[in-house]
């Protein structure tokens, strides 16, 4: 072998040696994540992750159950080839099943709330607590409604995370509009105004030296008075520009008590700042450039590059507009906005580790409520449409293919009860029990899933337990490629032993 | 005000800045010293050019220094990511709020604090206690031993670059790469960099560190980078710069690429040389286009260069090598700190003040547009009219750059030249005028003269911190002066010994930077493009395309190109 002659201490492992390192790897994974073949499962618990945004446990264990289920018939006698024909037989079998298992939602113009909260509900209590997973139920929903145009993907980016760290304020709240991360730059501006006009924009206010002359103004000049002509002549650009975003306010503002406010992604210096607060404007300077994009959305108008094109039609729209101080932490809030299509989700925690806990369970969240708006189809959860599948492909399909692949069937509907039996382990259940009264209910024709505080079966749809069908589609679609990967391995060569030392 | 905001990406880097600060904070400390020499009260320097004032929750004014610094998770040591200066009591939280189960908790050990950082920790916890100072007599002498103590442990176990860190750093200032731990080895290519940034949310948020210091500023002069050249942080640093290159299209960034002391070690195997060799070329091609002026930095053999004559230290401690770069660093970065006067007007302490877009028009903006400059140090730099026999302050200028050809003739060659502290006549610190005039007839004497020389003059010297390594030679005196004859006792004299140091820097933009250029060039054709090149898989690997690593080598072939027009290097090249 090639290998054995470039390091011949490094250990190959022979066929059947090899699969059952693959076996065991996969067993094994949730205790370290360190040999190859577990960071082949987790590489597509992360694929999940992007597809889907949850699920990943779900793909993980259910490899893991694959494999072992497959250990038993291997260490019968049984080629591996045979056992990955059965998966993916079933495998097709179980996709169509899940197409006419799941529930339809009819999304259009005015989707169900209540479907997606359901669905929100089931992924964030999985992760939180029950109190805070209901109060961030009704936030995620709202918040990705809120961004929702039908007819046009939806762009989860447009639904802002923001952070606040706050001693014992534990509070997350939906802003519709913005919080941006930093203030006015001037003492002199309102810190809170009303019915403001926004202009976003993307100009310069700064008075750059090095765009008027290439080199160092001092070896250019003979006398400072000429230097000085020079300096004014060049700070007047910046001034007029200025002057323009003046007049423009003075345009919109006269006769009423309306607010300016600039919202400038470029810098601002403080001589602009004064001659802007002197005229009674609020300006923000570097914003985010995200933040320039949802800002037109959430206020609408448009952003402008130049001061050149400026028209009121271009100018946002927000009812209020405030500053919040935490020591030496600005925040500005743009509220009261005309027509939402960004919103921001406010999270306040007292240390970063709650921040990050609640920030994660946030974006499964807003995932899960987006998926069911694309899928237009959920699934029952609880385990519901795992036992189920497992009786089709146990009563239906295994009759219908033949020979020896029927075991791969088995197998693959076996695995399938990793759900449901995890649910249980986890809630102090016993598992075999369990199992039992799900798998007798489904003869019966009732579609049941588990209730964690009995162990008793439940009726999902009563529940309002509701998994999503992209997920679920995507768990069958990747777990059985991965195990039959594994499967089907020759060798293994295991690496990181020391090269040079002789045995 | 025209702020500098300083990013230092990597390990070695950090090293380099943690001197760097502690430099900044000695000088800060001197000038609120009443009973410090006047020369380093000095209105003149703005320390605001490289620090904020910031307000803590609790109210309190904090000064701290605008920077952005990068490193692996645990490379912090005994130090908080969140600095001290912001902490909230106790940060321990009383329920975890996302979690009604039961909880036991497992405290790791902290990393032990040394005898340097204990002292700094308790003089704070006196400091807030009782404000008199009352029997320091007796106190003075058992300071003195502990000094010693102090220093000796320094020299011996610094492990991190907190270790021996005097400064308070603000909460958004040091950012850990969560995920990427410390002695992680799969970190030293550049194929493992190249995705770091971009992965998660590191690159979003480390963006995010650095908008916050920008936010602040009414007038960005530029960019200061420091960038640890060899290892994955050199394409972190290429990605980050990509970045800032878009959102801050005209803040000029000044980058310092540093390569540690390990990275020269250790002998190899063909195979490692030319992962190296291509890791380097690889760095050197990706950092240029993205910034505006790039000062290649990191000797392989630093304590026997010439640079270091009065020097003695190993090479294989980051912490004594670093102190150099730290150093020469603060040196170039003083014109900048300086108030911008008319050209006519000296001030009686400083002249030459420059911003960094100056420096870097003057430098990489003449009718030769070479952006790759070399940086020499002298240091300490010798008396101005140094006794016969001895070096002149030019002789004294010693590249810090590697493979830096000698004695070139560049008639295009433009200079500028930093020089602080330096000694005159009797032992005073020099007036701004005599050090302009020495200088002025060093040049007339000079067998090679620059096309332009720039000069910035300050009065104070190098202030040496009490963490600073003992790395002077028998041969310095206390204020920085050569002596005639050695200093018996130790060979090596530190911070207890030597108080202040002249230095003299100088950054130049020659074609005695070809060799550099063309050694890259050359090994990444030799290795990554020539047909069957033993490299190009290697390339591969580290995710470049064909086309990317040609576009590489054109890059550098410009380079090249702008130095010597009738380079061969540059002409086979189609």
């Amino acid at each position: 072998m090639s290998l054995r002659v470039l390091n011949p201490n490094a250990e190959v492992l022979n066929k059947s040696a090899a699969l059952h390192m693959n076996i065991n790897a996969a067993k094994g994974l949730q205790d370290q994540i360190q040999n190859p073949t577990a960071i082949m499962i987790a590489r597509t618990a992360i694929a999940q992750d992007d597809i889907s945004g949850d699920g990943t446990t779900s793909t993980v264990i259910f490899i893991g159950e694959l494999m072992k289920q497959s250990e038993r018939y291997i260490d019968e006698g049984m080629h591996p080839r045979v056992l990955v024909d059965g998966f993916e037989i079933a495998k097709r079998a179980t996709l169509q099943f899940l197409e006419k298992f799941k529930t339809p939602v009819v999304m259009g113009n005015e989707p169900d709330k209540e479907i997606l909260k359901m669905v929100a509900r089931t992924t964030l209590r999985t992760k939180l607590y029950e109190a805070l997973a209901d109060q961030l139920t009704d936030i995620v929903v709202n918040g990705v409604l809120c961004i929702w145009k039908p007819e046009e993907a939806l762009d989860l980016f447009m639904v802002e995370i923001m952070h606040m760290r706050q001693k014992f304020d534990v509070d997350t709240r939906l802003v519709e509009g913005l919080v941006l991360d930093h203030g006015s730059r001037h003492p002199d501006m309102k810190r809170r105004a009303e019915n403001c006009h926004i202009l976003t924009c993307n100009v310069s206010l700064e008075y750059d030296k090095r765009l008027y002359n290439e080199i160092n103004a001092g070896f250019f000049y003979s006398n400072a008075e000429q230097r000085e002509a020079m300096v004014a002549a060049e700070r007047q650009q910046v001034d007029e520009r200025v002057r323009k975003i003046i007049e423009l306010k003075n345009k919109v503002c006269s006769g009423n008590d309306n607010n300016f406010v600039v919202i400038n992604q470029k810098g601002i210096d403080p001589p602009s700042l004064d001659l802007l607060a002197r005229a009674g404007i609020i300006a923000l300077r570097r914003a985010k450039r995200r933040n320039m994009e949802r800002l037109v959305l959430a206020c609408g108008g448009e952003a402008l590059n130049s001061v050149d094109d400026l028209t009121p039609d271009s100018l946002g729209w927000a009812g209020l507009v405030y500053e919040h101080i935490i020591g030496e932490e600005k925040y500005t809030f743009v509220e009261n906005v005309k027509n939402p299509h960004s919103c921001t989700i406010l999270i306040k925690g007292p240390n970063d580790h709650t921040i990050a806990q609640i920030k994660d369970a946030v974006r499964d969240g807003l995932r899960a409520v987006k998926n069911t708006l694309e899928d237009e189809a959920v699934v029952l959860g609880a385990g519901a449409f795992e036992v189920a599948a497992r009786q089709y492909l146990v009563n239906e399909v295994k009759k219908t293919v033949q020979g020896r692949a029927q075991l791969g069937v088995e197998a693959f509907a076996d695995a399938l009860l990793v759900v449901p039996k995890t649910l249980a382990e986890n809630s102090g259940l016993d598992t075999q029990d369990v199992i039992i009264a799900l798998k007798s209910e489904h003869d019966r024709g009732n579609i049941v899933g588990l209730n964690q505080h009995s162990g008793d079966p439940i009726d999902p749809q009563m529940e309002g337990i509701f998994d999503n069908y992209s997920v679920k589609r995507q768990i069958i679609n990747s777990g059985p490629v991965i195990a039959s990967q594994l499967l089907s391995v020759d060798e293994v060569i295991r690496a990181g032993r020391n090269m040079r030392k002789p045995n | 005000m025209r702020e500098v905001v300083t990013v230092q990406l990597g390990g070695f880097a950090n090293f380099i800045g943690s001197h760097f600060w502690n430099f900044q904070d000695e000088l800060l400390g001197l000038a609120s010293d009443p009973e410090s020499d006047p020369v380093f009260k000095n209105p003149y320097l703005n320390t605001d050019v490289l620090y904020r004032t910031g307000e803590t929750q609790q109210g309190i004014l904090t000064y701290s220094p605008r920077l952005v610094s990068v490193d692996f998770q645990g490379s912090l040591g005994s130090m908080s990511s969140r600095g001290t200066m912001y902490s909230e009591g106790s940060s321990a939280p009383s329920d975890v709020l996302t979690w009604t189960g039961g909880v036991s908790t497992h405290v790791s050990e902290p990393h032990k604090k040394n005898l340097f950082l204990q002292s700094l920790y308790e003089e704070e916890q006196e400091n807030c206690t009782t404000m008199s100072g009352t029997n320091s007599g007796k106190n003075d002498s058992r300071r003195e031993i502990q000094d010693k103590d102090m220093v000796e442990c320094l020299d011996n176990d610094v492990q991190f670059w907190t270790d021996y860190s005097k400064v308070h750093y603000h909460p958004q200032s040091l950012y850990e790469l969560s995920g990427l731990w410390m002695d992680a080895q799969e970190f030293n290519n550049y194929g493992t960099g190249k995705d770091a940034f971009a992965e998660g949310f590191r690159g979003e948020e480390i963006r995010e560190r650095l908008r916050f210091f920008v936010e602040e500023c009414d007038h960005i002069q530029g960019f200061q980078f420091v960038v640890d050249d060899s290892g994955g942080f050199s394409a972190l640093a290429a990605e980050f710069l990509e970045n800032i290159a878009d959102e801050y299209t005209n803040t000029p960034v000044l980058l310092y690429a540093a390569s540690g002391p390990g990275s020269h070690m250790s002998v190899r195997s063909r195979k490692q040389t030319i992962f190296k060799e291509l890791h380097d070329a690889v760095s050197f091609s990706r950092l240029a286009p993205f910034s505006k002026l790039i000062v290649p930095v990191g000797l392989p053999f630093l304590s026997t260069s010439k640079a270091s004559t009065f020097l003695h230290f190993k090479d294989e401690k980051p912490y004594h090598c670093s102190a150099v770069y730290a150093a020469a660093f603060h040196s170039a970065c003083i014109p900048f700190q300086m108030e911008p006067v008319g050209p006519s007007a000296d001030l009686g302490d400083v002249s030459g003040a420059m911003d960094v877009s100056g420096l870097i028009q003057m430098l990489a903006g003449q009718a030769r547009q070479n952006m790759v400059s070399i940086l020499d140090v002298s240091m300490p730099a010798p008396a101005l009219n140094g006794k016969q026999g001895e070096q002149s302050l030019l002789g004294s200028l010693q590249p810090l750059t590697p493979d830096v050809a000698k004695d070139v003739e560049d008639l295009q060659a433009v200079e500028s030249m930093t020089v602080h502290g330096a000694l005159g006549s009797g032992g005073h610190y020099a007036l701004i005028p005599e050090v302009k005039d020495t200088v002025h007839a060093m040049y007339e004497q000079a067998r090679t003269r620059p096309m332009f020389c720039h000069l910035s003059v300050a009065r104070s010297p190098l202030p040496i911190p009490l963490p600073f390594p003992s790395i002077f030679g028998n041969l310095v005196g206390q204020r920085g002066e050569l002596l005639g004859s050695p200093v018996s006792g130790s060979s090596s004299r530190g911070s207890l010994d030597v108080h202040s140091v002249p230095m003299a820097v100088r950054l130049r933009s020659s074609s005695a930077v070809l060799p550099y250029i063309e050694n890259r060039l050359g090994n990444l054709r030799r290795f990554g493009i020539e047909r069957g090149a033993p490299g190009a898989e290697l390339l591969r690997n580290w995710g470049f395309g064909k086309d990317e690593v040609d576009d590489m080598g054109e890059t550098l072939s410009k380079m090249v190109m702008t130095l010597d027009p009738h380079s061969q290097m540059s002409s086979d090249s189609d």
